[in-house]
């Protein structure tokens, strides 16, 4: 893992927000609040990303996006009867937030996505190259 | 933050345990919050009444794909995740979901009824239902004086 690149991962079409302080108060704080881990590859037409989300819902799953941030928080039930004893453990429940800052290149009204067996995978296509114009020039 | 409250037992500490578990959160969610560098899948075991429940986070795996064993005490899963489809591997731009075969086996606490084993999958997390043996009655052993 190369920290420096975490930040901006590619200044071209998507780069990771880090996770500021003040994030994890918008929700409950008595919640855990986890990062999920991603993937992010490009295609023909641009970008797609998946999300693993395991425990997550379609109907506990969020997807925003405002102006160029894409913001996903996915809720997670506890399965196990909440007082039954832990005898191992591996991982804790708790949610799943990321964002995500997206350049002008990704078409935000193109963005698709679809949730299945815990995997989140959201289509990013680049918006089309503008043909060039010839402007005319005028003189007085 | 108050720290004496009428009516109340004093626990001078007790709003500062809660400030300090709050940042602790908040620290956890920043930096460990990204789950990397563990065993996958990661799983929890919970003790019921009559059975054990083990759940496995297993995000991306279909139930074909999956392939679950017990012998002896030990319990074994064991799958593959593939690289997602319409995807080669220098077309990544970031990769941090775990990928490839994987397997893990874990010695259970007690003794099961491996034949009453039920599992299910939702969304990702597998839950493996592992009902007690019937308890086994103590066995008293006598013990005879040695002829020496």
């Amino acid at each position: 893992m190369e920290p420096a690149k975490g930040v901006t991962m590619s200044s071209e079409l998507i780069c990771n927000e880090p996770p500021g302080e003040d994030r994890s108060r918008e929700f409950d704080s008595e919640r855990q609040i986890f990062t999920p881990p991603i993937d992010i590859f490009e295609t023909e037409d641009g970008l797609v990303l998946l999300a693993d989300l395991p425990g997550v819902t379609g109907e506990t799953l969020e997807l925003q996006i405002q102006d160029n941030k894409l913001t996903l928080f996915g809720r997670v039930k506890s399965l196990a009867p909440g007082d039954a004893p832990i005898v191992h453990r591996e991982y804790e429940i708790g949610d799943y937030l990321r964002s995500f800052i997206l350049s002008d290149d990704v078409d935000h009204k193109r963005i698709t996505a679809n949730f299945n067996h815990g995997v989140l995978k959201i289509v990013l296509p680049k918006a089309p190259r503008t043909a060039p114009r010839k402007i005319e020039v005028t003189t007085d | 933050m108050t720290v004496f409250r009428w009516g109340q037992h004093w626990h001078p500490f007790h709003d500062l345990e809660r400030e300090v578990e709050g940042l602790l959160k908040r620290v956890n969610a920043s930096i460990h919050g990204l789950r990397f560098g563990r065993q996958f899948p990661a799983v929890n075991l919970y003790e019921l009444k009559d059975e054990f429940l083990l759940t496995a986070e297993l995000p991306g795996i279909t139930p074909d794909c999956l392939e679950i064993t017990i012998a002896g005490g030990i319990l074994t899963l064991k799958g593959e995740r593939k690289v997602p489809e319409d995807c080669e591997v220098d077309r990544f731009r970031r990769r941090e979901r775990y990928c490839g075969s994987w397997q893990r086996s874990l010695n259970l606490p007690e003794k099961i009824q491996e034949e009453k084993l039920a599992a299910e999958f939702n969304n990702g997390i597998l839950r493996i239902h592992l009902p007690r043996a019937e308890e086994i009655k103590p066995r008293r052993i006598p013990v005879i004086e040695g002829k020496d």
